[in-house]
């Protein structure tokens, strides 16, 4: 059964696809968002598929595969790349029709590429696949884009969630109970906001490791407040409508009525929010990684790049264009969506009280 | 041993002659990449004007009367008749005849100086090496090309004697000895270098325990202006230095110090016996600008033509420009604006200026890599055996084995560097000539951690044990630096099998969470100032390790006992027969048996298997402009970067047909790259 929307929904989706820019930038993003996640398959040291002596490996995913399954003499992680130049070479593996299938790139994003030779960034090297060469310490900087790519999107997720979960929920009750719930809150959040936010994570990121889960958890603590106060707004005005008020005459409960009612009137505002939250999360997690503050190595990430990039500006250009220009095109990608998604659900246009 | 003055702000990892170079001379202290620390230092000079003169004259007199066993005075005629004094005439003289003076010497520091004082809170950063580390006069200096035994030549002192029997050296100061402001160095400021060290006043606790009543010095006895001696605790080997490495402290210029001496001489500048000064007008300029500050050299200072000096401190002045980032100092040295740029890292050495560099073919710069001789900073990983897995020995076998230092060693510093064998590398024959680190083996790290029980290998490629723990490790870095190193190490580690959580800090918290011990592997290392051995009881005696390491036998490990935290001993290490031998090598008063004691110790540390020596670097490089000169043999034996003897000098004269040479290239001098390799260890 295809899911039914509202005719206004619909309008504005519409409205939205008719927006080449922003509708074009949705579809790109949304194809970067899947190769992130089936990353794997296309940028890893590990074969799609080996076959050796009859037997058919799919290393791809799941745990590693010690070189001693494939007759090697080590317990480690295969080098599958080492692997397929002795399977090339060797004649009876080759007759017998042993191959291994590397992904485009074969490198992954904290493997060492030239692990006999002196750390130095290399140039673009599109013979041995490196198509946007290596950084200081030999990585696949197109690997480590892709990967510290979708750690972005991760963060992104999360932090998403988090601020519209508190920014939500206290913006809406602020709004709908008021008085002096609403004062109070509005002075916590003033306080609150008077925090230096760099200061706090500098501190943080100084006494423990600080993981994702640490980096979603700050960047939330200080970026909920901001939401609040469109919400309040949003409730206010929605809260002394009718048909709040004839919920209420109903007998509906305070939950029901900002569920079920107010909430769902509020979406636009909700939904216009998010590619700029999206845009905001990716720009902070990378500010804090090229501050050094960010996500523990050798993790990949656009701002450790990005600090490389500039500490060797002359030295190896490649490093800083790439991370800078996946930054951009991310960047703008997201805020031509933006764009669309608040012209298309600008409430002036589609406001029954005309 | 050298001067007693420990800072615990010590180098950075850092291409440029960074200013946190103040544990130069330093006792043990550690070698955490640390940046000096406020940036908001109050407003400069002028503040004694609006503070009410004190007299501490009283205060002092009645400390010295209440504590007469101390700070004891004698008349000439007590001093023993049969004294052995010496002036050790017969030294080679330090600095080059040949030296031209004069000239503006440019020098990068990272941050304007948060204060002039040299203790008390924020006094020990960078800065502090030109108020006092490189730049003041002691009673004696430790002489930087002599070795085995080390040999001191006169300072402020003229001749001394040593009395071994008693623990006492005998100190004569130089008649010309001035303080840059005026009055003769007598032995009022000898008295009073001790009444100021164990003030409460100055907030520098190490100062206090140092030089605390019977901590390190019994006595101080006055026989005239000129004359003292100074009596120690123990007469060990370093006797003469412990005593001679000392700066007086001028009694005149400290008359106000009382509870408010730290705000109180925040900004006024510290009489010195040394060559550079600031001057009153150079101070009221920086109140507006502080993008640099100058010291000036005094004409006539009082050492201009004493030897051992007279070859040295030869520019007039040292500007020092205040550039936060090193990319940018960088910028500064090519453009001719700073004199000197330190290329220790292969980076800059092989990318951004290689031999082949117009500007190094065309002689404009020189390249220099001198190979020193002085104790290793002891890069490594420390275990802290009191954590589970690593209490076992197969595991920190296992370890030991599974740390590829030698990748270490070629990948991040292109093969410049050299392994480090032991803890206390870089002693002469005090080092352990024979023993050598475990090298990186997959087989054997296999075997030991099988023996632990580790014989299977998880999904992700990880050991794990019966029990099915995996082989999992923390390990702590302050160095953000060096963490590409520690990502070798742990890529290499994967493949025996043993996985390590790198976890970089900020260098303070990282030191901290070290020295409460709550690490499992630390990658640190400790300085150490030119000594003539190294020491063993902070790192590795018990009573550093445990509360109450040991049952009433002394033998059996208590097993309630805690870990004792705020201790040098990072690897919790209690070994009843090493505690013996470190107290037998802390006893002896003589270099032979301390010799013997330190090879078996040695051998113990090795077998405990707890410390993984990581890398050292041998040598020194510097990128100078062409009118910057050295001597012939380019540096002393002794040093840690190419300016701390300040044996350089400046041809101004050259300068401008060198600048104007740089965008002219059809202009060139004879380039010099060269090597000193006149110190360089045998293998």
């Amino acid at each position: 059964m295809p899911l039914r929307l509202d005719p206004i929904t619909r309008k504005k989706l519409r409205r939205f696809r008719s927006l080449r820019r922003g509708y074009w930038s949705f579809l790109m993003l949304t194809g970067l968002v899947v190769f992130a996640c089936v990353a794997e398959l296309f940028v890893s040291q590990r074969a799609l598929v080996v076959r050796h002596e009859g037997r058919w490996f799919f290393p791809t995913y799941g745990g590693i595969l010690p070189g001693r399954t494939f007759g090697l003499d080590y317990d480690w992680e295969t080098d599958y790349r080492d692997l397929q130049a002795r399977l090339h070479s060797d004649r009876v593996a080759s007759n017998r029709g042993d191959f291994v299938l590397l992904p485009f790139v074969p490198y992954g994003p904290i493997e060492n590429c030239y692990p006999e030779q002196f750390f130095k960034p290399r140039a673009p090297d599109f013979a041995r696949r490196h198509f946007l060469g290596t950084d200081t310490q030999n990585r696949d900087i197109l690997a480590r884009l892709i990967y510290g790519f979708r750690h972005a999107l991760i963060f992104s997720v999360w932090f998403v969630a988090g601020v519209y979960g508190l920014g939500v929920l206290l913006g809406c009750a602020m709004g709908y109970y008021g008085g002096v719930f609403d004062l109070l809150v509005q002075r916590v959040i003033e306080v609150w906001s008077n925090i230096p936010f760099l200061y706090l994570v500098i501190i943080v990121a100084a006494l423990v490791k600080p993981g994702l889960g640490w980096l979603v958890a700050i960047n939330v603590a200080f970026g909920w407040m901001g939401l609040t106060y469109y919400m309040r707004t949003e409730t206010y005005k929605e809260k002394a409508r009718d048909y709040a008020a004839a919920a209420r005459v109903l007998g509906a409960g305070d939950a029901r009525i900002i569920l079920h009612h107010i909430l769902p009137n509020t979406a636009a505002t909700l939904v216009t929010f998010i590619p700029f939250t999206v845009a905001g999360a990716i720009g902070s997690l990378t500010a804090l990684d090229f501050l050094g503050f960010g996500l523990p190595v050798p993790t990949p990430s656009w701002g450790e790049l990005l600090s490389q990039g500039t500490k060797n500006l002359t030295l190896a250009p490649w490093i800083v264009l790439s991370a800078f220009s996946a930054m951009t095109i991310v960047l703008i990608l997201v805020t031509f969506v933006g764009e669309a998604v608040r012209e298309a659900f600008d409430p002036k246009k589609f406001t029954l009280y005309r | 041993m050298s001067s007693p003055f420990v800072s615990f702000v010590v180098k950075k990892l850092c291409p440029l002659r960074v200013v946190l170079r103040a544990a130069m001379t330093a006792s043990l202290c550690l070698f955490l990449a640390a940046c000096s620390g406020s940036k908001d230092p109050a407003t400069p000079a002028g503040s004694s004007d609006t503070q009410s003169p004190v007299d501490n004259t009283a205060e002092v007199q009645a400390y010295y009367a209440a504590h007469s066993d101390f700070f004891v005075s004698k008349t000439p005629a007590d001093l023993p008749s049969d004294l052995a004094w010496t002036d050790v005439g017969d030294l080679p003289e330090i600095g080059s005849p040949a030296r031209i003076r004069g000239g503006v010497w440019n020098e990068r520091i990272q941050d304007f100086p948060p204060t002039l004082r040299t203790v008390g809170p924020d006094a020990n950063n960078g800065f502090r090496n030109y108020l006092l580390d490189d730049y003041v006069m002691r009673f004696g200096h430790l002489h930087p090309d002599v070795a085995g035994p080390h040999r001191h030549y006169p300072g402020l002192a003229e001749t001394w004697a040593v009395d071994a029997p008693n623990r006492t050296v005998y100190v004569r100061l130089d008649p010309k000895a001035r303080w840059s402001d005026g009055p003769a160095v007598t032995t009022d400021d000898v008295f009073f270098m001790f009444w100021f060290y164990q003030s409460s006043y100055i907030q520098a606790p190490w100062y206090n325990n140092w030089f605390g009543i019977g901590e390190n010095y019994t006595r101080v006895t006055r026989y005239d202006d000129r004359t003292f001696a100074i009596t120690i605790k123990e007469a060990r080997p370093d006797m003469l230095a412990r005593v001679l490495e000392n700066s007086p402290v001028p009694r005149h210029f400290y008359r106000e110090v009382g509870p408010d001496f730290v705000t109180r001489y925040n900004w006024r500048f510290i009489p010195t016996t040394g060559p550079y000064v600031l001057t009153a007008a150079e101070q009221q300029r920086t109140l507006t600008n502080r993008n640099f500050i100058t010291f000036e050299r005094q004409a006539d200072w009082w050492a201009n033509d004493k030897r051992q000096f007279r070859y040295r401190f030869n520019p007039a002045q040292l500007r020092l420009r205040v550039i936060r980032e090193t990319p940018t100092a960088w910028e500064a040295f090519l453009a001719g604006e700073l004199e000197a740029f330190g290329m220790n890292l292969a980076e800059y050495h092989y990318d951004r200026l290689p031999d082949n560099d117009a500007r190094v073919a065309r002689g404009l710069i020189h390249k220099t890599t001198f190979f020193n001789d002085i104790p290793r900073p002891n890069y490594g990983l420390w275990m802290n055996t009191a954590r589970p897995l690593l209490a076992e020995r197969e595991i920190r076998l296992g370890i030991q084995y599974a740390l590829n230092w030698q990748l270490v060693i070629k990948q991040f510093f292109r093969d410049g560097y050299s392994r480090l064998n032991t803890p206390s590398d870089g002693f002469g024959d005090m080092t352990h000539p024979t023993l050598r680190a475990r090298p990186f083996d997959l087989d054997l790290a296999a075997e030991h951690f099988a023996q632990a029980g580790f014989r299977r290998r998880g999904p992700d490629g990880i050991l794990v044990n019966d029990a099915g723990s995996r082989l999992s490790l923390t390990l702590n870095n302050g160095y953000e630096m060096l963490t590409p190193v520690l990502v070798i190490l742990q890529q290499e580690a994967r493949k025996a099998g043993l996985d390590l959580q790198i976890e970089t800090l900020d260098s303070s918290a990282s030191w901290k969470k070290v020295q409460e011990k709550n690490h499992d592997l630390a990658f640190a290392a400790f300085n150490v100032g030119v000594e003539p051995f190294p020491r063993y009881w902070e790192c590795y005696h018990s009573s550093n390790a445990y509360d109450q390491p040991f049952l009433a036998d002394g033998t059996t490990p208590n097993p309630d006992r805690k870990v004792k935290v705020q201790t040098n001993n990072l690897q919790t290490i209690a070994i009843p027969g090493l505690d013996a031998l470190i107290t037998r090598y802390d006893r002896s008063e003589s270099l032979e048996e301390m010799r013997g004691f330190a090879r078996q110790i040695e051998e113990i540390l090795h077998e405990d298997a707890s410390f993984s020596p990581g890398f050292v670097r041998p040598f020194y490089r510097v990128a100078t402009w062409r009118w910057v000169h050295f001597p012939d043999n380019f540096n002393v034996r002794f040093s840690s970067d190419a300016f701390e003897q300040n044996v350089h000098w400046l041809d101004d004269a050259a300068r401008p047909e060198t600048l104007a040479a740089r965008r002219d290239e059809s202009k060139s001098f004879p380039p010099s790259i060269r090597s000193y390799e006149q110190w360089k260890t045998k293998e």
